[in-house]
This record gives C-alpha cells, structure tokens and sequence, in this order.
C-alpha cells in the first residue's frame, strides 16, 4: 500500500479555542499503481482536507498516515529525522487554485521550481518542462510567457504542469477541472486517464461532475461532513438510495437511461457507460 | 472562516464590555499618559495595583495577558540588562569578577550550543534561557583554572536595578492595558469608536471617516490574509519547499515563493471589494447612517473621571516627591 490512513481525525484550530473537526475517523488505503479514484462530496466536506494528508502537507490530530512505509502522526515533526520532502515528490499534489503557487517571472521557471526543490539538474528540469507543457494542451512558446497574464484555464494547466515535471509516483489532482470549457476539460482528463493508463500510476482527482466520475473512475470516494461514507465502485454508488442525502448529482446518463427505461418500458441488460453504448442498446430493443 | 476575530477579543459581561469604546479609547489614553508621568519604582507599582484591580473587577484571566506579554519576553530581557549594566550610580549592591580562561571558553560554547540544541524540547523556553545565562554567569565569575584570556566586573548598582524594574513594569502595564482594551472590545466598536473621537480632525480637513473605514477593512483582512499565507505555503510545500530549513539561498526563494502569489492575491483581493463595495453605491465621503450607535452612559463617565483622578494623582506625586 503507497498510502494508508488509520483512524484519522482532523481539526483545524481556531483562534476562539473551539477546534472545528474536519475529518472523522477516515480509514483508507491507496495502491501505489493502477487506481483511477475520483474524490466527491459538496464544498466543505472535507476531501481538500484529505487529500493534503496524501503528501504530509497537514498532520492527523489523532490517527496515523502512513505513506510509502513513512508513519505521520501529529508529532512527527517535532521528533525531527523524518525528511517529508521526499514523500511531496513521490504523491503530487495540484492545489486548486493556481493563484496560490506561481510565483515566477515565466512559465519555464515556474515549472522547473519543483523539480529543482528536489534536486533534478536544471538542465534535466527544463527537458521535462518542454516535455510537460505539450501534455497539458499549451504549446512551447508558453514556456516564455509570464503565468501572471494568462487566463484561468492556462493557468491552471500551468500549474498542473508543474507538478507532472516532479514526476510524483502518485498524482492528487483538487479539482483540476473546475473553470475549464468542456473541450478543455475533456482534453486534461484524457491526459490524467493517459497518465494512469500508459504509465500505470494511480491518479486521484476531487471533482463536482458525476460524468466525469461515473465515465473515468475504477473507484470513487465519497465524503459527506468530514465523513468518508463511500469507498466503492461508481455503478454501484449511483444506484445507492443515500445519494441524495450527500448532495450529489446522478451522471448525465443514467439520468438518460432510466427514463428511457421508463418511456419505453423496457430494462436494459446492462447500465451504459457512454452515449455510443446507450445508443446500442436502444437499437436493440427497438 | 469559522468567526475568527482578530485582535483577540474575548466575549465576556464585565463592566469592560459595557462601556462605550469612545470612553474605553480615552482611559486608556489618559492611563498610559499617567503611567509615563510617574518617575517612581513606588508609585509605578501602585499603578501595577490599580491595573492589577481592573483586571480582577473586569473578569480578565491573567493567563490571557500573559500570553500578550509573550511576545516583548525578548525585549524586556534586553531592556533589564542593559540598565543593569549601563547604569552606574547609586550604591554599589553587588560586584564579582567574570573571568574568560582558555578552559571556560569553551566550556561556555559548548553550554550556549547544548541550550541551542536543546531548547526546541523544552516548555518553558524562557525560563530555560534566564537559567542558561545565569549558569553561564555563575561559572564566569566562580570557575577559574587555567591561564586567563580577558576579564571584566559586573557592578549592578542601586540605580541601576531600580531603573531595569522601573522600566519593566511601565512596559508591562503599557502592554497590558492595551491588551485590556483589544479583549474587551469588538474591531467593529473599536473602529466606530476611533472614527468618533477623530472627528475633530475634520476641521483641519482629515478624513476621519475614511481612515477609520481604512484600518477596519486592513483588520478585517489579517485574518484572510494569514489564511491565505497558509494555503500558499502548503502550495509551495507541495513543490519541495521546506520552510523549515534550507540555505540562505534556498530561503530567499522560499520567501520569494511565498511574498508574490501573497501580493497578487491581495491586489486582487482589493480589487474585489472595490468592486463589490461600488456595486452597492459605496461613495466616498457620503453621509453614511449606523445600524449600531455608540451611547455613552453613567458607567463611562465614571470610568472616565476615575481615570482623571488617577491622571491628576500622577501629577501630584511627580510634582511633590
Ligand atoms: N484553514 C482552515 N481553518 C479552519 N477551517 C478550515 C480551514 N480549511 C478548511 N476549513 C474547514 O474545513 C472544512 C473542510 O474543508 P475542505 O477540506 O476545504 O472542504 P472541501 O475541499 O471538501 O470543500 C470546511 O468546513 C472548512 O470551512
Ligand atoms: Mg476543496
């Protein structure tokens, strides 16, 4: 197991002495290879809170994280020794909003930052950042621009690229996709499913869209008040009867699909994934 | 946000919290003015008393005015030692020889290093500190083998000892009484009141509106910004840097990495409530009415005429003693 969380909870201090607790009891376990996880839940259920445990950004109040054999507690730091950086290389984690980590005068030096933080050779780091920037859909002359005039959406690519030129083991994404268009948003997706395709590296991404879920995911985590109250397969989440209690939306699709089965009177073999699928199954019962 | 208010206003129903912050605002002005009249260790530490009383009759835990004081711990010790040393009148109280041998030398390193290295894993730091360097002193002026390397007299003199106490307990009660006041009163009815007894400056064309509306959105903003500050560095964290350690190079990127997205985003946050506030026809210098309006009581007055008497007193001691 890459990642393993034990009995964590959570709680943000506050300045009136009354702690709020963000995360309650969370046990989970990510592999390092081969998981595609989509993290939902509604705003302020905790899963920015989680997944900055992945990389040891913020310590449990209680419980353990232990992340590539490396047990974080509250008081790991203070006991010294334990060198967190490595494990930051190792699990990347794209924050959510761009805004909080460019800082440099081009877009080239704001994504060889990282890499050089590690110890890649510049010349190395600027390879990867070339390399980097094709894959989240900007092209080189980026490279030499300032991140400060770009739109959102580049900037978010650009952040996104920043941390695949660490080359993490394990990618945390929190909600890459928020504020993208559709063609965008499509286009990154494609790029993480390549990224856990080609390279077999588990991909973790916090995200609203229920389509891109049920469409990506092998597994999708579920957070409701601080709560991890599903760890599962998608088909089976959406068939589940609490979904409306945690706020979330049901896929595009199968919306489609059950009213289809209810006009038609008809009940499908199997759920589709896609419209092409759907489409195939009508023609059959038609 | 889950209401954090900065200051560290701490909700309570003491007389404190009763009065006018106008009122709060001038006692508090004509306190610390008493408090630098006095000239006296006597007379200062009456003072102590008096402030020591509001505390007790205002409700006000101690503990949370020793954690106020936490942060001038550093200066008061510099303050105290140098009137110590520099002072050199009066009678003579105290004298030794301190004494630097090429066997306590290294001796006194290796006591300063072990209390580097160790002070992270005690509690009271301070403490620890005041116990290192009266250690470091004892062993100077009582340990001496070996050949000597160079010596020096500690005197501390009368004057000398009074005026390092003198100075500590002004400090103290300077401190505390500001913090008094930052407990017991909102940002919003400190705010008010500020606006309120700058008025009169309008005559001499100072808006006095406008700066209060200034220092209550920069108030109202540390607590954003600090949280922002937070998310920025977990940002950076994310890519490899550790604040907590590094070269010197290393740390002025670090700093760096950390002042320009700090910036942007308070340009922009700025930029955001200009906006929002022109949305909702905020204009400058406009008559503006109140939901909540100051109202002065009995208590205040009270409040203020002790104060007076406490101010009138001070006068009367510097002048007669
Ligand atoms: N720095 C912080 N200080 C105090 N409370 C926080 C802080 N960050 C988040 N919270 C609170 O913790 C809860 C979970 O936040 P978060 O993990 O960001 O949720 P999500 O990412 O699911 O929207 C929220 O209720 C939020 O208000
Ligand atoms: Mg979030």
């Amino acid at each position: 197991m890459a990642i393993k969380f034990e009995q964590v909870n959570f709680e943000y201090p506050s300045f009136d002495g009354t702690n709020f607790s963000a995360l309650k009891d969370i046990n989970l376990e990510i592999a390092e290879k081969g998981e595609f996880i989509t993290l939902i839940g509604e705003t302020g259920s905790g899963k920015s809170t989680l997944v900055q445990h992945m990389n040891a950004l913020i310590r449990p109040t209680t419980g353990s994280v232990t992340i590539y054999g490396i047990k974080i507690e509250k008081d790991t730091k203070k006991k010294g020794k334990v060198k967190l950086n490595p494990l930051r290389q190792r699990v990347g984690l794209v924050f959510q909003f761009p805004e909080y980590q460019l800082f440099e005068e081009t877009v080239l030096k704001d994504i060889i930052f990282g890499p050089k933080n590690f110890g890649v050779k510049e010349s190395v780091a600027i390879e990867r950042a070339k390399q980097v920037i094709k894959h989240v859909g900007l092209d080189e002359e980026y490279l030499k621009r300032s991140p400060f005039n770009l739109s959102g959406g580049e900037k978010k690519r650009v952040s996104i690229a920043g941390i695949l030129a660490m080359e993490p083991d394990i990618l945390v994404l929190d909600e890459p996709t928020s504020g993208l268009d559709p063609k965008g948003r499509d286009d990154l997706l494609k790029l993480f499913m390549g990224i856990h395709n080609d390279l077999n590296k588990t991909v973790i991404i916090i995200t609203h869209d229920m389509n891109t879920v049920y469409k990506y995911a092998s597994r999708v985590l579920v957070m409701n008040e601080g709560h991890l109250v599903y760890d599962g397969l998608p088909q089976e989440l959406f068939s589940k009867e609490n979904i409306k209690s945690w706020n979330l939306d049901i896929p595009d699709i199968i919306t489609i699909t059950r009213q289809l089965e209810d006009k038609l009177d008809v009940n499908f073999d199997s759920q589709p994934h896609t419209i092409q699928e759907l489409f195939e199954l009508v023609k059959e019962v038609i | 946000m889950k209401n954090i208010i900065i200051g560290q206003y701490l909700p309570g129903t003491s007389f404190l919290y009763k009065m006018d912050p106008r009122s709060k605002i001038i006692a508090l002005m004509i306190l610390m003015i008493s408090t630098f009249i006095l000239k006296d260790v006597t007379h200062i530490l009456i003072m102590l008393g008096v402030v020591l009383l509001i505390l007790k009759i205002g409700g006000i835990p101690i503990v949370r005015i020793a954690r106020g004081l936490k942060p001038i711990m550093i200066l008061l010790l510099f303050t105290f030692t140098f009137q110590i040393i520099f002072i050199k009148t009066g009678n003579l109280i105290f004298d030794t020889e301190l004494t630097l041998t090429v066997f306590t030398l290294p001796l006194m390193i290796f006591i300063i290093l072990f209390w580097y290295l160790t002070r992270r894993y005690i509690k009271f730091k301070f403490l620890y500190l005041l116990i290192t360097a009266f250690g470091i002193l004892t062993m100077l002026s009582l340990y001496t083998p070996g050949s000597v390397l160079s010596s020096s007299t500690l005197e501390v003199y009368g004057d000398g000892l009074s005026g390092a106490f003198f100075i500590m307990v002004r400090l103290i009660i300077i401190v505390t009484l500001s913090t008094i006041l930052t407990l017991t009163t909102k940002p919003t009815d400190l705010n008010l009141g500020l606006e309120k007894i700058l008025k009169p400056l309008s005559i001499i064309r100072i808006n006095a509106e406008e700066i209060a509306m200034i220092i209550s959105i920069a108030l109202r903003y540390i607590p954003t910004l600090l949280d922002e500050a937070n998310k920025i560095m977990l940002a950076q964290a994310s890519r490899g840097v550790d604040f907590t350690e590094g070269k010197f190079k290393d740390k002025v990127m670090q700093i760096i990495s950390l002042l320009v997205p700090m910036f942007i985003i308070s340009f922009k946050r700025s930029d955001d409530l200009a906006n929002a506030m022109e949305a909702r026809s905020f204009v400058p210098g406009k008559r503006r009415t109140r939901l909540h309006t100051l109202s002065w009581h009995n208590l205040d007055t009270t409040v203020i005429v002790f104060c007076i008497f406490i101010f009138i007193s001070a006068i009367t001691v510097r002048v007669m003693f």
